[in-house]
């Protein structure tokens, strides 16, 4: 039907264009506010070589701070927001979200594995020990699902349980290395990473998130028919004709991925992934074809708000972005809950 | 008379268990053929290996000839469509949502949705006799109604073969009777679960599940006797004729 088609093809615009203007919100609005026309002339400068006459330091602030700030959250939050509504999708349960899979929880492990006790002899940095950490984590809990049944088309439920019981596994880990080893100084450095942290944000990891946050919302967006046809169970889908395993093993694989690339840039942010894709619900009902567009875009915005935010709400020191989103996120979920759409 | 589904030797057996053992059945083309038995006795479990989405632990399923193991799940589900018991959700999925999934296997990213699809599920509601209410959300519906739309999308997948587990549970008479007679006209082949020993007799032919094996296979009169009544189902059964009709309805007392 026409009417379905263009209609997507507007709210992706639509999607695009707000996106568009709240990175360039994002970048303008600071502890020292610039103004959009200048953000334009930066961005026209460095992309056309536009040539036009500014101040070194704003167009320092803008290109190399701010710039790569707005599009490193942005990739995040609509990573996360996207592996949140696939998660809830395929393990049929509200609550599920990218953490779950015991993949913030390695991140820390290896990200302190690196800093502490130096694993990897100084060849490794903090994010790359964040991403090993991931995995392993994540390869840990899907064994383990595995074994207790997780791949059978009823088990969903082992992977929930699998992943809490790895996280808390590598939880205890990390703070046992915390407390073993971490001076006071290095305790609260660490503290401050595993909460999000967009302040080292450079171009080396846009150019890694914004490809890999793009990656994964194409290949979701490849399968939102088959994750509507979850609605009613996994078998459900299987009798709709969708090859369950196959796409439960590749978009989980891929929302892991997703997760563990941004943790290890940015750190844990929590309830991205779980809150976004319930308020993208509440926008714009349940089908997925929808749903993904609008949660990536919900998320992307919804996470350079939150650092804005964490620059600005308290002068001349910067919260952790996780504190902002929980901060945020907590009461959102509670009015969710509330509200009820999602269970009856 | 084609062979459209046919199973040989069929098994599945959990934790060592044997839940569906040695059946062999073939489905024939334009039959409506009632599957019977106790609580337990293995029908589900058939259902779910003939429709592909259990694989079993021995014997094998054809679908027109073809192992149904080397056909892919989107071919299995343009021709069977399978209407579970009971299949629940807490989205906030409307009728007409739930209906739209029975046209999953036909379309993709080059065959988006179409006005054809449109009339499809449009059709599949006005023949549960849901078509006045395609906005109602999923969860104000009761438990009937529920029954209906799940037949509707099953119905929207525009099989050839259509396998229903105990489809009339849960709703009252006049939909019970609608259902059923809504599923013998329809031109498809069907393969359906049933609790109820006298709509049971309206079928073409009935297979009699015990203890997971198929026990009995045949017309209903042939398979319907008093002493497979008390054999498998542990009930004294007659048969009483109305005098109206002359049709023969079946009386149970216990044993």
């Amino acid at each position: 039907m026409m009417a379905r088609g263009s209609r997507l093809v507007l709210i992706t615009f639509a999607c695009l264009l707000l996106l568009a203007a709240a990175v360039i919100a994002g970048v303008a609005l600071g502890e020292t506010p610039i103004p959009p026309s200048v953000v334009f002339q930066v961005l026209a400068n460095k992309l056309f070589g536009a040539g036009f006459v500014l101040d070194p330091i704003d167009e320092g602030i803008v290109w190399n701070y701010r710039l790569t700030r707005a599009l490193v959250a942005a990739s995040c939050g609509a990573g996360l927001a996207v592996s949140g509504v696939v998660l809830q999708a395929l393990l049929r349960n509200p609550l599920a979200d990218p953490y779950l899979l015991g993949i913030s929880a390695g991140a820390s492990t290896g990200a302190v594995s690196v800093a502490l006790l130096g694993l990897g002899a100084g060849m490794l940095s903090l994010s790359m020990g964040a991403f090993i950490g991931a995995i392993a984590a994540f390869s840990l809990v899907a064994l383990l699902a595995r074994a207790a049944g997780g791949g059978a088309l009823k088990g969903t439920g082992q992977i929930i349980l699998a992943g809490i019981a790895g996280s808390q596994l590598f939880n205890a880990m990390t703070s046992f290395l915390i407390t073993k080893s971490a001076s006071a100084e290095q305790a609260r450095g660490i503290m401050f990473w595993l909460l999000g942290n967009l302040s080292g944000a450079n171009w080396h990891d846009v150019a890694l998130a914004v490809p890999v946050s793009l990656a994964g919302v194409l290949l979701v967006s490849w399968h939102t028919r088959a994750l509507d046809a979850f609605t009613f169970g996994v078998e459900s889908a299987a009798s709709l004709g969708v090859p369950v395993r196959r796409v439960q093993a590749a978009l989980i694989a891929c929302t892991a991925l997703v997760t563990a690339v941004m943790v290890s840039i940015v750190g844990s942010i929590g309830f991205v992934g779980l809150v976004i894709p319930h308020a993208a619900r509440l926008l714009v009902g349940v089908r997925h074809g929808r749903l993904v567009p609008v949660a990536a875009l919900t998320g992307a915005v919804f996470l350079i708000a939150a650092d804005v935010l964490s620059r600005t709400v308290i002068k001349g020191q910067v919260l952790p972005i996780g504190v902002v989103t929980a901060l945020i996120g907590a009461p959102a979920f509670a009015v969710i809950l509330v509200r009820g759409r999602w269970v009856r | 008379m084609t062979t459209v589904l046919q199973c040989s030797a069929l098994g599945w057996a959990v934790k060592g268990r044997a839940i569906v053992a040695h059946v062999d059945l073939h489905l024939q083309q334009g039959e409506t053929l009632g599957l019977i038995g106790p609580n337990g006795s293995g029908k589900s479990t058939l259902l779910k290996l003939l429709s592909g989405i259990r694989r079993p632990c021995s014997g094998q399923v054809q679908l027109h000839g073809k192992p149904l193991a080397s056909l892919s799940r989107r071919d299995v589900a343009r021709q069977v469509a399978f209407v579970e018991q009971q299949a629940d959700t807490g989205d906030a999925v409307t009728v007409r949502d739930a209906v739209e999934l029975g046209r999953t296997p036909w379309l993709s990213a080059l065959q988006p949705w179409s006005s054809e699809d449109q009339r499809i599920v449009d059709q599949a509601l006005a023949d549960v006799d849901m078509a006045q209410m395609p906005e109602r959300a999923w969860s104000t519906l009761s438990g009937g109604e529920r029954q209906r739309v799940h037949i509707a999308r099953a119905l929207a997948q525009k099989p050839q073969i259509l396998l229903l587990d105990e489809p009339t549970n849960h709703l009252d008479i006049q939909h019970q009777l609608s259902i059923l007679n809504l599923v013998r006209a329809l031109p498809v082949t069907t393969l359906i679960a049933l609790h109820d020993l006298n709509q049971a007799l309206q079928c073409d032919r009935l297979g009699v599940m015990e203890r997971g094996r198929l026990v009995a296979l045949g017309t209903p009169a042939e398979v319907l006797t008093t002493e497979r009544l008390r054999d498998t189902f542990g009930v004294r059964g007659r048969y009483l004729v109305d005098p109206e009709d002359g049709a023969r309805v079946l009386r149970f007392q216990p044993i």
